[in-house]
């Protein structure tokens, strides 16, 4: 039997809104042999989810496969009655799903969705089952994902989990009959780094040992190369290039797969963009920061930080969720008061209306109104600082210069724009009223990385033309090297490392420091060998445990 | 943080004390200030002026507001609430026999509600833009914006005119031999005596105006279970289950129906104000005798002490409901049952 386990073969899907139909798969062929590991890369609006949902059957209703065969195990999947169909689901491949608080129903328990897929399985494969017998099973599978303590995950709602925890039990979910394959849609990228390695360790050792094929779903090259033997790049519907994964990180063949990589930021080498060091007076000093959200015995953010930007740096604020830097991030712009300490600005004071500090927020999907125009958008601070409307047009074609728009797009609803340009509307507000300061909180997280260059780009141009100081707090390390010219990492509300972002990077101290470093995907091998060590004794001291 | 559930049941006590006292004072200081003298009213206009001075000094009304809040206030505490100018007997006798009449069709017009609104819902969100979808849609619509007196009115007229044998008006029939029982819910003490034909008498009577009064709530609960159910039905959750072959009637029967299940009880409770105000007008149409009525008929000839007890229990009434819907909910989402640590 030399027949490949997936193989899918000129699928065509098109989507039909409004009456419209439009192609977003494109004669896409690819197999996946029996214990191989194929990564299916693509950004935004490439067809790689809709392949992974072609395949396992759960298109939405307006989809329509125009062409094309999916087989499996030499069975063209396509062509089966609907409950044959549905007997593969779970049993024959699976699905990992991304975000893993989203995939539970939050009213019920782990174990409730756990036994409700076992037992529709078991019933399609004439298998009668007992409750209590069903949760042994489960308990065993949750072992191999390491929750140990599977009783109390089981009993557990979803809430009461952590986003580690949550992901296992996805996991343990797809393995709960045995499949052949494994489909992971982009696993751990909602969680912080040093998880999602985690993770991506579990889905490696689970596939070799139990000998299954995986086929990965992700934007993510650096996760490409840690878990796939092959890659399919999908751009657009199309599928651009395929090849050995060692050989399209190295030597790839597209443009697009180039240019992909191009973007990619680099941890370690000769690509690496070092920023030279601000000798200016310091603008922000702040001394003895405490924050304390509750009362009795309430939750400490912030424990005694003390930080100070220099006029025209980058700094950078580093860590991972709940580690506090959004709380000193909200200090600082005064949307939120310190429990002790102070911040001082050292600035000459502004006009009325104007603020020496701005945000630019993660998400420009949701931190704008839908509602209104880019010029509704950029009016309000301009306004608020008591323009006149003729000064108004002419400071918002200024702005549109700056972040790089066309002016026709003051006309324009968020819905109408990509992501990118979001996030360029959302800078251009933030600069309106010309502050001093500005903090970038995750500004590219919701970005695909050839968009996150260009942004990257625009910003750094924007702080040399405007003489502003950055504030940026993120979790992506690899980002942070060329992007910051000093770097403070924060663990549980308190700094455990700061210096020259080139020094922290080449001689990281603190042992968390080094297990974040150590955590980020990488491309290239060279790098992956520069990378920290950190034992396991420092893992457990400081990571968050995901295992029961 | 981890709230004890003691600490959550006395917090909502004391918050309803203190809700029943400011609506106390507010009932009996608007009952005293609209115009019309209460005692001039109980005596008729054949009465001369000092039997009316004297009445008023009877009733305490000659001296200041303040003391005669604390006054009735005080003896609203120990259960007397004083004497109703016009049955002449005690406010809370008469309470007690008219309050299980209008909690008894509350009650079946909220199982009404859900009985018909839950599965509307749910059936015009899974055929959602279909023929079956835009009819409920249509009725349900009908339902909120069509004043629920019309609707009752027309059952009446049309039971009257097609089903001669339906009663229209009252809770039993005057044949049957039936001395009331300790509860004075008909189908509670019709059931306790083995009385079935007077429960099957009582329920044919509650059937027009239970339906009457629940018309405003099935329109609003099918409207806001159906959008419930449909935002619910795009969450991941659901494509996960899809996608592990568990059936779509589970889906939608056990996971969509419970989690979307929230957003209706919690309109319910609100709700339940308008159920209390549309149950005068119904009461008064089928000439329920409840308490409805007594407090129509005691804000029109101005008795104190009535008016002020009524506004009181529907109070209560309103109250009561809204902390049943609590409890529900944070049984259902395990979210509410814990406080989040920030």
């Amino acid at each position: 039997m030399d027949e490949p386990l997936l193989s899918v073969d000129k699928l065509n899907v098109s989507f039909a809104t409004y009456g419209r139909s439009r192609q977003v798969l494109r004669d896409v062929s690819f197999e996946v042999a029996a214990g191989e590991r194929v990564a299916l890369i693509g950004e935004t609006g490439s067809g790689k989810s809709v392949t992974a949902k072609a395949i396992i059957g759960t298109l939405p209703n307006n989809a329509a496969i125009s062409s094309g065969t999916i087989r499996f195990a030499g069975q063209d999947i396509l062509a089966l009655s609907k409950p044959d169909r549905e007997a593969l689901k779970g049993t024959a491949f699976s699905l990992i799903m991304q975000d893993p608080l989203s995939s539970f129903n939050p009213v019920f328990k782990i174990g409730t969705h756990l036994d409700d897929v076992m037992r529709f399985a078991d019933k399609r494969n004439g298998i009668s089952s007992s409750k209590a017998e069903r949760r042994t099973r489960i308990a065993a599978v949750l072992r191999r994902v390491q929750l140990a303590d599977g009783e109390r995950v089981m009993d557990a709602y979803p809430s009461e989990l952590s986003g580690g925890m949550r992901q296992r039990v996805l996991i343990g979910l797809a393995l709960l009959h045995q499949p052949k394959l494994l489909i992971a849609d982009e696993p751990g990228t909602a969680l912080d780094v040093t998880t999602q390695d985690e993770i991506l360790n579990l889905i490696n050792t689970l596939v070799s040992q139990e000998n299954m094929a995986l086929l990965m779903i992700t934007h993510n090259l650096g996760v490409v190369r840690k878990v796939a033997d092959r890659v399919v790049v999908m751009h657009h519907g199309d599928i651009v290039e395929t090849g050995a994964c060692a050989d399209i990180l190295s030597n790839p063949k597209a443009a697009y797969t180039q240019a992909l990589l191009e973007a990619v930021p680099p941890l370690y080498g000769p690509r690496v963009i070092t920023l030279p060091q601000s000798d200016r007076a310091p603008i922000v000093t702040i001394r003895g920061l405490n924050k304390i959200y509750g009362k009795r015995p309430g939750f400490h953010a912030i424990r005694d930080v003390d930080l100070t930007l220099r006029e025209g740096e980058i700094f950078g604020l580093a860590g991972e969720s709940g580690s506090g830097k959004t709380s000193v991030a909200r200090i600082i712009m005064e949307l939120s008061r310190a429990t002790s300490g102070t911040v001082a600005i050292d600035a000459p004071a502004p006009g009325r209306g104007r603020r020496l500090t701005q945000i630019v927020y993660q998400n420009p999907g949701t931190s704008l109104n839908p509602k209104r125009t880019v010029k509704q958008t950029l009016s309000l601070p301009l306004t608020s600082i008591g323009m006149g409307s003729d000064a108004r047009e002419a400071r918002m074609t200024e702005l549109l210069d700056l972040v790089r728009l066309p002016q026709s797009y003051l006309a324009k609803y968020p819905h109408e724009l990509s992501g990118g340009q979001k996030q360029r509307v959302a800078i251009a507000r933030a600069l309106a009223a010309e502050p001093k300061i500005l903090i970038l909180d995750e500004p590219t997280a919701a970005l695909d990385v050839s968009v996150q260059k260009t942004v990257i780009e625009l910003l750094v141009q924007l702080r040399q033309d405007l003489g502003l100081t950055y504030l940026m707090i993120s979790h992506d390390l690899s980002l942070m090297r060329n992007f910051c010219s000093r770097i403070a990492v924060m663990l549980r509300g308190e700094i455990v490392e700061e210096g020259a972002t080139p020094e922290v990077f080449a001689d990281p101290k603190h042992p968390y420091t080094r297990a974040l470093i150590a955590a980020i995907p990488v491309v290239t091998d060279a790098e992956e060998q520069l990378k920290p060590v950190v034992t396991e004794e420092e893992r457990t001291r400081f990571l968050v445990k995901t295992t029961a | 943080m981890q709230q004890h559930p003691l600490v959550a049941i006395l917090t909502r006590l004391g918050m309803f004390v203190l809700v029943m006292i400011a609506l106390s004072i507010m009932i009996f200081i608007l009952a005293r200030v609209v115009p019309g003298d209460p005692a001039r009213m109980a005596l008729g206009p054949a009465a001369n002026q000092e039997q009316v001075e004297a009445l008023r000094q009877q009733m305490g009304l000659d001296r200041p507001l303040p003391v005669q809040y604390l006054d009735y206030a005080g003896k609203a505490l120990s259960g007397d609430l004083g004497m109703s100018l016009v049955s002449q007997r005690p406010v809370t006798t008469d309470l007690a026999q008219t309050v299980p009449a209008t909690v008894e069709l509350v009650l079946v017009s909220v199982i009404f509600m859900f009985a018909v609104a839950i599965p509307l819902g749910v059936v015009t969100a899974h055929y959602r833009n279909r023929t079956f979808d835009y009819v409920g849609r249509f009725l349900s619509l009908t339902g909120v914006t069509i004043p629920s007196f019309l609707f009752a009115i027309t059952m009446q007229l049309v039971a009257a005119r097609y089903l001669t044998d339906w009663p229209i008006i009252g809770r039993l029939d005057h044949g049957l031999a039936w001395q009331g029982g300790p509860t004075g819910f008909l189908l509670v003490d019709g059931t306790l005596a083995g009385r079935f034909d007077v429960v099957l008498n009582a329920l044919k009577h509650l059937a027009l105006p239970a339906f009457a009064l629940s018309m405003a709530g099935i329109g609003q609960i099918t409207r806001i279970t159906r959008s419930s159910m449909l935002e619910n039905q795009r969450k991941d959750h659901v494509l996960t289950l899809k996608s592990f072959g568990v059936p779509e009637r589970v889906i939608i029967f056990r996971y969509l129906l419970k989690l979307s299940s929230i957003a209706p009880l919690t309109i319910m409770g609100l709700e339940f104000a308008s159920l209390i105000g549309n149950a005068f007008v119904i009461e008064m149409i089928f000439a329920w005798g409840g308490f409805a009525s007594y407090g129509l008929t005691s804000i029109l000839q101005k008795d104190l002490n009535a008016v002020t007890a009524v506004v009181l229990v529907a109070g209560l009434f309103f109250i009561i409901a809204n902390l049943i819907v609590d409890v529900v909910i944070s049984i259902i989402d395990p979210r509410l049952r814990r406080k989040e640590e920030r």
